[in-house]
């Protein structure tokens, strides 16, 4: 074992597939006790870096461990540390739901005595107990992927790969599910996958962006949101004239661009975005200088949302296999 | 070995969930009692001879059609995720899924014991005969199930793994054929010696050789690790 608190670790991870590269030189951790959200748009390598992880394909060059066990040699072994849940939910439809969870358990080498109770707990976490009995092919699309959760969860494993655990949910089980990640999070590590950006606001300490197999950013979401936004913007709503507006606020320290709207139905009324720096006591300064002259209706400072932060980075990839 | 018992009685639970099961079970049961009558009418001899030959035969045809799900569906399904990421080896999977496809077949070899009784009632066969034809007939069933799991782990689509298997096990059945066009003894000899059928006829004969045991276990053995080594070199 390593004596860092990394569970999950990849180094200069590359995958080719013939001559098309996947995924390039991927390289970070996930420690014990943290969740980290795995972003990217589709067809990004979210999924293919996933089945690196878990074992399933192995790495064209560079390496992953888990739990200190080398995916290439040692897979078994980190298998046992591994809960799994594939973009498919890996469900034996002919089974029904505690046949297929034993038949998990036992693989995953849960003591057979100790079966009954970890089934247990892991329907109960995930809300299977109304299912317990039935056929798994006669599940929703909702059971099936909180199947696949639990199937996941069994055994207690170190690691937790998740691809795309709230897909096919409904926002009452997008919750539960969230908070089963979530408590699982506290002393494990968890990497999940996801298209919807707040649940990793939500309940990630770090972020994952990736796009065209390649790492754009690993960070927490306040610190992507500092990375992006050098200058931060200010919206304000008044009643004046436009030059003398636009000459005033340029006056004011801390403002660096000035773009008025025009007006919002009222002739007199103009939407004004300032670009300011990030300094605190800008949007202060503004109201003070405006305040005096001319009649304000509204002063916001505008955070930038996990979205806009994805869209940029994403937007700022080259496409195609060229490393950078 | 836990694990391939886990994997081997999950399959046990699948099985009889499929259509195809009863459908190869009815076909086999059926076709056997049609082909036992047939002999025993015809000949008026209280022997399975023929009827063990026919059995083969349609081994031949049904054995593809238990064999082709074992890999194929579960890629399919995408259950393959989650078998290949378990705490298993290669080894541990296809033993599992390959004695679940043996347990298939051996609850059909039991089904047709049913026409032993008239046999038995109504005249006096040579119960080693038999018996050496049964064990005959488990042991090419085998080697036909090996054969149909290995192309079952190449293929994502049922039909295509059917189809290929059935295919070659019949190229293993008539390949002795081919003897009788070879100058060459060496030739003759190897095309005798892969021949499914020859080795099969002993048993039916009541001949238990262990060449004979022997060809058809090395021929499973070797499909077995053909899979084994496929599923461990597939990542």
């Amino acid at each position: 074992m390593s004596a860092s608190s990394a569970v999950i670790v990849l180094e200069s991870v590359s995958k080719r597939y013939g001559s098309r590269t996947i995924i390039h030189d991927l390289s970070f951790t996930v420690e014990k006790g943290e969740i980290v959200g795995f972003l990217g748009p589709n067809g990004a390598g979210k999924t293919t870096t996933m089945r690196m992880i878990a074992g399933f394909t192995a790495a064209t060059s560079g390496r992953v461990s888990v739990a200190g066990f080398d995916m290439a040699t040692q897979n078994v072994e980190a298998a046992r540390r591994i809960g799994y849940l594939p973009e498919r939910p890996p469900l034996y439809d002919a089974l029904d739901v505690s046949a297929y969870l034993r038949f998990v358990a036992r693989v995953k080498g849960v003591r057979r005595s100790a079966i009954p109770a970890e089934l247990e707990r892991v329907m109960t976490a995930c809300h299977l107990e109304a299912v317990v009995r039935h056929e798994i092919f006669k599940l929703s699309k909702g059971y099936r992927q909180r199947l696949g959760l639990a199937q996941a969860l069994l055994g207690n494993p170190e690691v937790l790969l998740l691809d795309e655990p709230t897909a096919g949910l409904d926002p009452g089980q997008i919750q539960e599910t969230r908070e089963v990640i979530r408590a699982f999070g506290r002393d494990h590590a968890v990497l999940f996958s996801t298209h919807i950006l707040a649940e990793v606001t939500l309940i990630c300490r770090r972020v994952a962006i990736i796009n065209h197999g390649r790492l754009l950013a690993i960070d927490s979401p306040g610190g992507l949101r500092r990375a992006v936004e050098q200058t931060n913007r200010v919206t304000l709503q008044v009643v004046a004239p436009a030059p003398a507006l636009r000459e005033l606020l340029l006056s004011v320290e801390g403002v660096s661009s000035v773009d008025i709207r025009g007006s919002s139905g009222d002739d007199s009324v103009l939407t004004v975005e300032c670009g300011v720096d990030a300094r605190n006591g800008v949007e202060a300064a503004i109201a003070r200088a405006v305040a005096g002259r001319w009649d304000l209706h509204r002063l916001e400072r505008q955070q930038p949302t996990l979205e806009n932060i994805f869209l940029q980075y994403v937007k700022e990839t080259p496409a195609g296999g060229v490393p950078a | 070995m836990s694990g391939a018992l886990a994997v081997y009685q999950k399959e046990l639970a699948t099985y009889f969930r499929s259509p195809i099961a009863y459908y190869v079970v009815a076909v086999f049961l059926l076709g056997t009692g049609y082909f036992f009558l047939y002999n025993i009418f015809l000949t008026g001899e209280t022997t399975m001879a023929g009827t063990f030959q026919n059995m083969g035969m349609l081994l031949l045809t049904l054995a593809p059609v238990i064999s082709m799900r074992l890999f194929s569906a579960e890629y399919t399904a995408g259950t393959a995720e989650l078998l290949l990421t378990l705490p298993l080896r290669p080894w541990q999977i296809v033993l599992g899924k390959y004695l679940g496809a043996v347990t298939m077949l051996l609850s059909i070899t039991a089904g047709t014991l049913i026409d032993l009784v008239p046999l038995y009632l109504f005249g006096t066969p040579e119960t080693t005969t038999i018996l050496a034809g049964y064990l005959g007939f488990v042991l090419l069933g085998m080697a036909c199930l090996a054969v149909g799991q290995f192309f079952s782990t190449l293929t994502h689509n049922q039909i295509v793994a059917a189809l290929i298997t059935a295919a070659v096990l019949l190229g293993f059945w008539f390949v002795g054929h081919l003897q009788s066009f070879q100058r060459s003894d060496a030739l003759r000899s190897l095309f005798g010696y892969l021949s499914f059928s020859h080795h099969f006829t002993d048993f039916i004969q009541g001949l238990v050789r262990t060449e004979a045991v022997t060809f058809y276990l090395v021929v499973s053995a070797i499909a077995l690790t053909l899979s084994a080594g496929y599923l461990a070199g597939r990542r």
